[in-house]
């Protein structure tokens, strides 16, 4: 067989293994749920006091419950007594916690779908901080791609607006501004793989030295992005059509149906952090069944350190191979070694 | 043989009278002339459409219809507010203007326009054109140019006519303020130089100003356009002729009697939609010229006109004319969109136009129709007076929409969203409503928002307020007079007002004062709402039991803004009795008790929603019991929102 042909055949399933890592361990995607959850609330909390405050004793709030009337929520933006958008750095500042949060603890979710198995509490924040201030450095790193991303997008809407004036179709402004956002979409995509490998390299192989490892992680990523490319952008299509199947559903909901409606908008705020972790997961689980071919720069786990030969003793025929077994590898899961 | 001639003959009659026919301004019942026309224009124009000009020469008799002898004549030269150092880009710079996006990064030198008036020759008195210079009435901008004044040598007696011969170059800005071009699209709107009125005893005749429009008297148009053969052409009036000149352009003729103002449009693009609106004085086309692009609102256009016209006709009075033509402005040419000429406006839309939205094109072609009453017919005087026009047109707006559409979903329906077209005026007019009073001349507003909020927004809203005192269909019948009336004429405020007060049949001055002269805000509270238990001392009263405990019901009603209005407030018990009681709001406040085996459940004042000028809401009504459930609604979207932006964000950690 082929290199080719057999990583092709490990490539297989990658994407069930993902997921099958993410339901194995699910309290992970249960515990950023609640954190989301009740990060969010705490940053919409000044906003429904200031409504408790005008509605809760009002008649006024009734078109707003048996549909949603606009005039009337415009009129909660407008009257000062209401001033609904005043507390909005409240949910400002709940989603930069809640990206510190996620970046503390992306070392601790690698961690334990690297070793697939529970993690105590310790263990998990230990690994957290272990590797948080190498995934700061990463996070800051990766600015410098988002921010070439967002400067072509800026490039897109301009060439857009640029060749729309000038063409007698309305639309054709807009396909080019489609197809634009589409390829820096994707681009964006790969950027995230990229990162996502070099935190995953880091943690597999535990690299001190960031920007090293990006750029070995760029190269791996490249020489694997028919692969790993196709992972994430299924997973991100689940995420994409989640999303859109349940607004057209809420969209459809009566508007009186408020418990369903809370059902339903939660369901998809899963469904985006699920998809999330999942390409995580995938990630993960790629890294491990090729890591045999990614030496590390700071720890070389991959090759096993020389074992110096004892004449095996006649009592202990078995001992040489026990003593292999010890060599701990990278790795801690279920999943076969790196061949 | 003399048979023949005969048959012949006839048939060359009829072919002539039905040639007429089609030509006719007018609806097949109406014969002309409807108003007293003061001007009679004839332009010919030619369009270079590579260097967006319009090279002219223009006809105007001026029948000297005042009473006065006129030794002096202003005109309008509207093109030239498009210079950096105009008082309207001046104005715009400073307050704002919704027709243009030009100014935040600087004058873009694609917004110059002008008109260059190259000769003025006044028949048996020779050239003037040494005489011409410019005015600045309102603001004495030396480097305004939009009014320019020609001194006679002898003036034109009472009932006498004068003859101006004007030879003048249109240059068109990029599309800005109703005028200009794009690509190949051009909307040719004030582009001709246009005389003042003489109204009230001397002449009327305003610098161009950001936050107004015009005034005009009317006339008859004869117009001819030449331009390459390929464009397609929509006018003021109805086509009368279109000649190949055999050398790649056309020359296209229009007529229009009793209108005030001639704008055309052109675009080799265009393509051109037909239907007829039976009215009650007969069938009137409507004729859209559209784009490719825009075929999805294609039917939304000819439908919404359908409607708009059907209910003015049933509600107001007849449209007169033989057609109307609906300009659907190109993509990128949105300050074109939503304008009035007299039978002819431009609307606007976009290919993705859910139909859920009735803003576009539905709301703008409905609003755009409307000024055929209140600014083409009923000419009031834009420049002092807008919201005679812009206001009683977003009062009919609401009216026509509603009734079209949906009370509640005349604006929008779509995603479980609504909003009706009373609640958009009402959202305008809220946000400034103490800034200026309807009566001040608009283009002496305090801001674009003030503007706009007051002269469209408060007047639609002072008109839905004031069903609440006279009803909604003395009101109809009060507007329904006043077009009968002043159409075809230029009417004040006061005849608006005084026309009201008549068909309502009682003196409605305590609402004029705060509403049209005034800056009085309305905003009516209940202060308090709860019930005690009669027998609250005796320490021995038994426990309380519905409907055998006696209670005392107090309400407050509150006076708090400065506007004294009529108004009721429903309070609702326990035990299913709902009382209304109605207060003069003349004192600040006003208490209510009750003693009564039942507490109080709500008070809600205006429980009918009619008192559209309240500008809270919220303070309108007290119920007892916690009313949780927009709030809930509220916080849920407002925290799902906050979770997908923090997940979103995640996305970069």
């Amino acid at each position: 067989m082929t290199l080719e042909t057999t990583m092709a055949d490990d490539n297989k399933g990658l994407v069930a293994a993902g997921a099958s890592l993410v339901w194995r361990r699910q309290r992970i995607l249960w515990w950023v749920f609640a954190v989301n959850f009740i990060l969010s609330a705490l940053g919409t909390a000044p906003t429904r006091n200031q409504l408790q405050e005008v509605l809760g004793h009002s008649l006024a709030g009734q078109p707003l419950t048996k549909g949603f009337d606009l005039g009337m929520f415009f009129e909660l933006v407008r009257v000062p007594e209401s001033n609904l958008f005043a507390s909005h750095g409240a949910s400002l500042h709940a989603g930069i916690l809640f990206f510190l949060f996620m970046l503390f603890v992306t070392g601790g979710i690698l961690t334990v779908y690297r070793e697939d198995r529970k993690l105590q509490t310790g263990e998990f924040f230990g690994a957290s901080g272990a590797f948080f201030w190498r995934f700061v450095r990463l996070a800051l790193f990766s600015l410098i791609p988002f921010v070439f991303l967002g400067l072509a997008f800026w490039g897109v809407n301009r060439l857009s607006g640029y060749i729309g004036d000038r063409s007698v179709s309305a639309q054709a402004g807009f396909y080019i501004f489609l197809a634009g956002a589409l390829l820096i979409t994707l681009l964006a995509l790969f950027v995230r793989l990229w990162f996502d490998i070099a935190q995953v390299r880091a943690v597999v192989q535990d690299e001190h030295k960031m920007w090293p490892n990006l750029w070995k992680a760029l190269g791996i990523s490249w020489r694997n992005v028919a692969a790993l490319f196709r992972v994430y952008l299924c997973i991100s299509g689940v995420a994409w059509v989640t999303l859109a199947v349940g607004l057209f559903i809420w969209a459809k909901l009566p508007p009186t149906a408020a418990p369903v409606t809370f059902v339903l908008l939660e369901f998809i705020i899963v469904m985006q952090l699920l998809t999330r972790l999942w390409q995580r997961a995938s990630s993960v689980t790629w890294y491990k069944r090729h890591a045999a071919m990614f030496p590390s720069d700071s720890v070389d786990c991959t090759t096993p350190a020389p074992v110096e030969l004892v004449e095996p003793l006649p009592d202990s025929a078995e001992r040489g191979s026990t003593q292999e077994a010890e060599v701990e590898p990278p790795w801690n899961g279920s999943d076969a070694p790196p061949q | 043989m003399q048979a023949g001639k005969l048959v012949l003959a006839f048939a060359a009659v009829v072919v002539v009278a039905a040639a007429m026919q089609g030509q006719s301004p007018f609806a097949p019942k109406v014969t002309g002339p409807l108003s007293q026309r003061v001007v009679a224009y004839q332009i010919d124009a030619r369009y270079l459409p590579e260097k967006h000009v319009v090279e002219a020469t223009e006809t105007l008799i001026y029948h000297n219809l005042t009473g006065k002898p006129l030794d002096h004549f202003p005109f309008h030269l509207y093109l030239n507010a498009f210079q950096p150092n105009s008082t309207w880009v001046r104005e715009a710079h400073r307050d704002g203007n919704f027709r243009t996006s030009t100014f935040h990064r600087g004058w873009d030198t694609r917004r110059n326009g002008s008109n260059d008036v190259i000769s003025l020759e006044v028949v048996g008195m020779g050239d003037l054109t040494k005489q011409i210079r410019f005015l600045s009435p309102d603001d004495g901008n030396p480097d305004d140019k939009t009014v320019m004044e020609v001194a006679l040598p002898r003036p034109v007696e009472p009932g006498q006519d004068i003859t101006f011969k004007i030879k003048f170059r249109a240059t068109f800005p990029e599309v800005v303020a109703r005028t200009g071009y794009r690509r190949t699209f051009l909307l040719a709107g004030q582009w001709f130089p246009k005389v003042g009125v003489f109204w009230n005893g001397s002449w009327n005749c305003h610098q161009f100003h950001a936050m107004t429009e015009f005034f005009a008297d009317f006339g008859t148009y004869d117009v001819k356009i030449t331009l390459p053969k390929d464009y397609i052409i929509g006018a003021t009036g109805v086509q009368t002729s279109d000649a190949d000149n055999g050398n790649g352009t056309k020359t296209v003729a229009f007529h229009a009697e009793d209108v005030h103002d001639f704008a055309w449009s052109a675009d080799p693009n265009f393509k051109v939609l037909e239907s007829q609106f039976n009215g009650s004085v007969g069938d009137v086309k409507i004729r859209l010229l559209s784009y490719d692009s825009h075929r999805s609102s294609w039917q939304r256009y000819l439908d919404v006109m359908q409607g708009t016209m059907q209910r003015f006709d049933e509600w107001y009075g007849p449209y007169p004319y033989a057609q109307i033509t609906v300009v659907d402005p190109p993509h990128g040419a949105m300050e074109a969109g939503g304008m009035e000429y007299p039978t002819f406006i431009t609307g606007d839309t976009t290919w993705w136009a859910p139909k859920g939205q009735k803003l576009f094109p539905e709301t703008v072609t409905e609003h755009e129709f409307g000024h055929q009453y209140w600014y083409g017919m009923v000419a009031t005087n834009e420049f002092e007076s807008a919201w005679l026009d812009e206001g009683i047109n977003s009062y009919t707006e609401a009216k026509v929409m509603d009734s079209l559409f949906g009370k509640n979903t005349s604006v929008l329906n779509w995603m479980g969203a609504q909003m009706g077209n009373s609640a958009l005026q009402r959202m305008s007019y809220i946000g400034v409503a103490e800034t200026d009073p309807l009566s001040r001349p608009s283009y002496q507003d305090m801001s674009i928002g003030s503007y706009s909020g007051i002269t469209y927004g408060k007047t639609a809203t002072m008109l839905l307020t004031l069903e609440a005192v006279v009803g909604q269909e003395t009101l109809q019948k009060a507007l329904h007079a006043y077009f009968m009336k002043f159409r075809f004429s230029h009417p004040t405020q006061e005849d608006l007002l005084r026309t009201v007060n008549e068909v309502a049949g009682q003196d409605l001055g305590w609402y004029w004062q705060q509403a049209v002269y005034g800056t009085q805000v309305l905003d009516y509270n209940v202060r308090r709402a709860d019930s005690a238990r009669v027998d609250w001392a005796n320490k021995e009263a038994p426990d309380e039991k519905k409907g055998e405990t006696l209670y005392q019901t107090t309400i407050l009603l509150q006076r708090l803004g400065d506007f004294v209005f009529p108004v009721v407030a429903e309070i609702k018990f326990d035990n299913g009795e709902t009382i209304r009681e109605k207060w003069d709001g003349q004192d600040r406040w006003k208490r209510y008790v009750y003693l009564k085996k039942a507490s109080v459940l709500s008070v809600e004042i205006d429980p009918d929603h009619q008192v559209k000028m309240d500008r809270n809401y919220l303070n309108n009504s007290i119920a007892t019991e916690p009313q949780r459930g927009a709030t809930q609604k509220i916080a849920t979207y407002w925290l799902i929102c906050t979770q997908f932006f923090a997940q979103m964000l995640s996305w970069l950690a």
